[in-house]
């Protein structure tokens, strides 16, 4: 009888211990999750910064959410045209990010003005691709110390914007796409103002390009080598004729006032000797992309810039930080050496993080300096790190990225930090820390 | 569509709270599968359901 008693406490205590396990391995899974979605990464910002705005400037209603983010202006006060430069739409392409911050970091502007925006899916960069084993952050090294900057997704984080709908229709075309790219930036332009929370940060950015008048707009991204698209400028040879469309519904498009096309390819022939950077037209008839849409419906010249990332291959092995900072893999060789990609990929030399940034930072430049030249009215004049100043540093053995980054705790950078982070003030809804 | 997206998004953190008590109710209170192999199933599939009703993930 008494044993019968206490059988079930036992029962109990070992319940209990499953219980506590698992919870611990939750607490675990937890703070990693939260380590992420909260993280605050640094720039120093350099004396050339006017202004600083946010999306909510231009979108008041993403105060406060996940989706806000800030825009940087260093205006040079001498009149000419205005460059935007957009980092960090696909969080998982960090290059992107991480050339926006080396040109915040280093920019001087001597003719017209350049706005930044550094990761303009914030939300996007607090979460990892579901069912997508791979590290969180990676580091980069300087003299000063370590940086550490996010590995982020493709989409908007679904804590943000849930649930998808089973098929995604970009508005105004009503062009049919995948369903998660209801959350993926560069599938929602022209963005609405009152749409999901992506189609909010879609239309902030259309607003900057409006309001500010840009008149050169340049999208850092990063695409695989199994992908065509890869180490290529894309740009309209042709826009949207809006009056015509206001009136008619009908999209039918035009030659541009200002050709981004003939701008990318005289960029990527005249780079041909520090790295391969093919052209392509953007097509009329895939809607969403910042490459199309932009250029539609404002009256900047767009152009878009794949560098190769081969640690979103699908075919690599581990997907490590070595794996993203390096860009050595086997398999990816392989495939190249039977001509299947898009890229002459050498493993021994790989895709390090340097030559994807510095790849950037050289092709904005080039697209800066021929823009000028066929169009002396918008002339821009800046200057940031190139890619041959960061493979100089490399062949002395110097980690270019980090020669280039500041230590944001050194006293004499403490007036120009700025924490790229925001403050939980509710149920999703976030306040930048400033 | 915005209005759908947030109600249905209420629904499914109800539904994952409802799912999450269900499944710490069985752990310890149930009367088919007393095999101890299902203590540690519903100890296990009590993590998502807890991360996702605290926001987490």
């Amino acid at each position: 009888m008494e044993n019968a008693k206490k059988a079930p406490s036992k029962r109990l205590i070992a319940k209990i211990v499953i219980l506590v396990f698992f919870a611990v391995v939750a607490i675990i899974a937890a703070v990693q999750f939260w380590q992420l979605r909260h993280f605050k990464e640094e720039v120093v910002v350099s004396d050339a910064l006017t202004d600083v705005k946010w999306f909510s400037d231009y979108v008041p209603s993403l105060e406060g959410t996940w989706l806000d983010t800030p825009v940087f202006f260093f205006d040079s006060g001498v009149e000419g045209g205005t460059v935007f430069i957009c980092g960090g739409p696909h969080p998982y392409e960090p290059a992107s990010t991480v050339a926006a911050y080396l040109m915040m970091e280093n920019i001087e502007v001597t003719k017209g003005r350049v706005i930044i925006v550094p990761r303009a899916n914030y939300s996007g960069s607090t979460e990892g691709m579901l069912g997508d084993a791979y590290p969180m952050f990676f580091d980069v090294e300087s003299e000063w110390g370590t940086s550490t900057f996010r590995i982020g997704d493709r989409y908007t984080n679904p804590l943000d914007q849930w649930p998808d709908p089973f098929v995604y229709v970009n508005y105004p075309s009503g062009q049919s796409q995948a369903y998660q790219d209801i959350r993926n930036l560069n599938r929602t332009y022209p963005g609405r103002e009152n749409g999901t929370p992506t189609e909010r940060a879609a239309y902030a950015i259309l607003e900057i390009l409006r309001q500010e008048e840009v008149d050169i707009a340049i999208d850092m991204h990063e695409a695989e080598i199994l992908y065509p698209v890869t180490s290529t400028y894309v740009a309209p040879a042709s826009v949207l004729d809006r009056e015509h469309f206001e009136e008619t519904g009908e999209m039918v498009f035009v030659e541009p006032e200002r050709n981004a096309l003939d701008v990318a390819m005289m960029s990527g022939m005249n780079l041909s000797g520090q790295f391969l950077m093919k052209s392509e037209a953007s097509p009329t008839s895939l809607h969403g992309l910042s490459h199309r849409e932009w250029s539609d419906w404002s009256d900047a010249m767009t152009i878009l810039m794949e560098t190769p990332e081969i640690f979103i291959d699908k075919i690599t092995g581990p997907r490590t930080e070595a794996l993203m900072t390096e860009g050595k893999d086997e398999f990816l060789q392989k495939v190249t050496d039977k001509g299947l990609t898009y890229f002459p990929y050498d493993m021994e030399f790989g895709t390090p993080m340097w030559y994807r940034v510095g790849r950037h930072l050289t092709g904005a430049l080039e697209t800066l300096t021929w823009a000028g030249m066929f169009y002396p009215d918008i002339a821009v004049e800046a200057s940031w790190p190139t890619f041959l100043e960061m493979q100089d540093l490399e062949n002395q053995g110097v980690d270019s990225v980090g020669a280039f980054l500041k230590d944001p705790n050194a006293p004499e950078n403490a007036d120009n930090v700025y924490v790229i982070y925001k403050e939980p003030v509710g149920e999703n809804m976030l306040k930048w820390e400033e | 569509m915005v209005f759908i997206q947030n109600l249905i998004q209420i629904i499914y953190y109800v539904m994952a709270a409802l799912i999450a008590i269900s499944l710490a109710k069985s752990l310890f209170k149930r009367k088919k599968n007393g095999n101890w192999v299902y203590d540690i199933m519903y100890a296990y599939c009590l993590i998502p359901f807890v991360l996702r009703v605290l926001h987490i993930k």
